[in-house]
């Protein structure tokens, strides 16, 4: 199915509000990807290109500078978040749980929310069976997390024509591949119907640092900026702001502190709630009944 | 028809002053660029790349990030433009016309300028019959706005060699793809000429933002430089600067507020005119007679 077979053009400005709890203003919700990069495969993102821009294998200098997301980066963030008692959506390859169990375990021991993330780090238009390994992914989730995920993100968001009716058909309820609203919104499937939430390629930091090139310090200015625009708009109608962040970029000593002061400024507002999918997803049935 | 072959090479500085009304020393005019971006292509942008690269179709990540633009950030981008109270001129593919109908209700609204932008959002050279992507264009805005579009601005700016002879063929007064100067200037056809008016790739968020990768901030730093200078050359002779956004890029949260903050700047000057295309053309033609 095409995205329009899917869901009908809608103007925001056309729906009736949605609102927040307690007259909140904007559900901060922050995702925290986790993948596995194959060695025996060219690397899902680059640092370095080989010089004259060959692609080589095995690509070791990209591996181990991703790898070192994993073995360092990572325990920022959960130093991050303890201290700000955030439980993010953690997105995740579901292989991560057995090549880098530590790292599972210790988000799971934080009760962050497991995110179908696929099985690795490829575009979801090379897997051979698309089903199978949906729901491989999903299974090794919920034996390693005790709850079978209720949302899923794509590899770099992607997906075929038919990838959101066979998410539907293994269980799945929410997506964040589609970043085309502030809203949640509804989407039909050949398996019933499958919300989308507003993840982002704005506040992302693969788009910004790795193909916009970026200083680490935009990170900052740019989530400032979107919160103190959708804060105003928060006033009307309920916002939603994602921030997505990858140990292996923003878990670096020199970003990790632009990442620190978006949190350090948000939370100096009133109604800011940080909330995960899972959350967001029940407010959403809930309250767009109500309006 | 080659480029030179339409207009003869001609030195700014060595042409009779051009003036506007009311001794305003210039003109800006907003370009908001609405598109539909067909699934099943190729998307004409894109902000993120695929694990690993490569093209995979369909890309679902990036026809969304521009569907937002549609859905939600080109309402607040019409918030900025009529607190303003700038006309804009909406350069809209014609199959966006029926699709954002919304869209295009708000700009027949407040009675921007409609222009041509091709039928879809697909490169003129790769368009099968030209001729008839240009009708087709022309029929929808006709349908919907009640007249004729008079300006035309390619899909990414992009013509064909016979490009301007089809527009005039079909009606068209003005074209904005020779972004070669900052007077209007004609251009000669197989027929009668057609007027180039002053578009930018410089003040144009695709190129800032897409393809060089500016801070969201450089919107408003490049206008204002733009601006200033402009304004200082046309003590000599009226000069002619636009504006251009998309909704999926400067109507981002994150953005909005400096192409408000740029439009804030110039909208104080009390001698400069915020004029539609067919503003500018109607003077320009009236300037000759």
């Amino acid at each position: 199915m095409i995205p329009r077979d899917r869901c009908a053009y809608s103007a925001i400005v056309d729906r009736p509000p949605l609102f927040l709890p307690n007259r909140a203003r904007i559900v901060v919700w922050t995702i925290v990807n986790l993948e596995f990069w194959d060695i025996s495969r060219p690397m899902a993102r680059q640092v370095l290109p080989a010089p004259t821009g060959q692609v080589l294998l095995p690509d070791v200098p990209n591996w181990a500078w991703h790898e070192y997301g994993m073995r360092v980066g990572v325990w920022r963030f959960f130093e991050l978040f303890a201290r700000l008692a955030i439980r993010p959506t953690l997105s995740i390859n579901a292989r991560v749980c057995e090549e880098y169990e530590r790292v599972a375990r210790a988000a799971r021991e934080a009760g962050w929310e497991f995110m179908g993330h696929a099985w690795e780090q490829m575009p979801i238009h090379k897997v051979e069976d698309q089903f199978a390994m949906i729901n491989q992914s999903l299974g090794v989730l919920e034996r390693f997390a005790g709850r079978r995920p209720v949302g899923w993100l794509g590899p770099g968001l992607t997906e075929t024509e038919d990838t959101p009716d066979l998410l539907a058909a293994a269980g799945v309820k929410y997506i964040g591949d589609w970043v085309y609203d502030d809203e949640p919104t509804e989407i039909r499937t050949a398996h019933g119907p499958l919300i989308t939430l507003p993840y982002t390629v704005e506040l992302n930091d693969i788009p910004m640092m790795l193909v916009q090139h970026h200083e680490s310090a935009y990170f900052t200015q740019r989530c400032i900026d979107s919160f103190e625009r959708l804060y105003t708009e928060g006033a009307e109608r309920a916002k939603i702001m994602a921030i997505a962040i990858h140990p292996y970029i923003s878990g670096q000593p020199h970003r990790i502190k632009y990442l620190e002061t978006i949190y350090e400024h948000v939370n100096r507002y009133a109604g800011v709630l940080h909330w995960n999918g899972a959350e967001i997803l029940d407010w959403f049935m809930a309250a767009r009944g109500n309006r | 028809m080659l480029p030179t072959e339409r207009l003869d090479f001609s030195a700014i500085a060595h042409r009779p002053k051009l003036t506007l009304p009311d001794g305003a020393r210039l003109a800006v005019w907003v370009i908001v660029n609405v598109e539909e971006w067909d699934p099943a292509q190729p998307m004409p942008r894109t902000v993120l790349t695929p694990p690993a690269g490569g093209a995979p179709m369909p890309d679902i990540p990036n026809w969304a990030w521009h569907e937002y633009g549609n859905r939600v950030g080109f309402w607040r981008m019409l918030e900025v433009i009529d607190e303003h109270g700038v006309r804009a001129v909406l350069a809209v593919n014609g199959s966006a016309i029926g699709r954002y109908e919304p869209i295009a209700r708000a700009a027949l609204e407040r009675g921007w300028e409609f222009i041509g932008h091709g039928f879809t959002q697909k490169n003129m050279q790769n368009v099968a019959d030209e001729r008839d992507d240009i009708r087709k264009t022309t029929a929808a805005i006709c349908d919907f706005a009640g007249k004729n579009p008079r300006g035309w601005l390619g899909p990414g700016l992009t013509e064909t060699w016979e490009t301007p002879d089809l527009l005039v063929d079909e009606g068209y007064e003005y074209v904005c793809d020779w972004v070669l100067d900052d007077e209007p200037v004609l251009l000669k056809t197989r027929t009668k000429p057609i007027v180039s008016i002053p578009y930018t790739q410089e003040c144009n968020d695709v190129a800032m933002m897409l393809i060089q990768h500016h801070k969201a901030g450089e919107y408003y730093d490049r206008a204002i430089d733009q601006f200033e200078q402009l304004y200082r050359d046309a003590a000599r002779s009226t000069r002619i600067m636009a504006l251009v956004v998309h909704p999926y890029i400067m109507g981002a949260p994150h953005r909005l507020k400096y192409f408000r903050a740029a439009l804030a700047h110039i909208r104080a000057y009390r001698d400069v005119l915020f004029w539609t295309g067919e503003e500018i053309l109607d003077w320009f033609k009236g300037r000759e007679a």
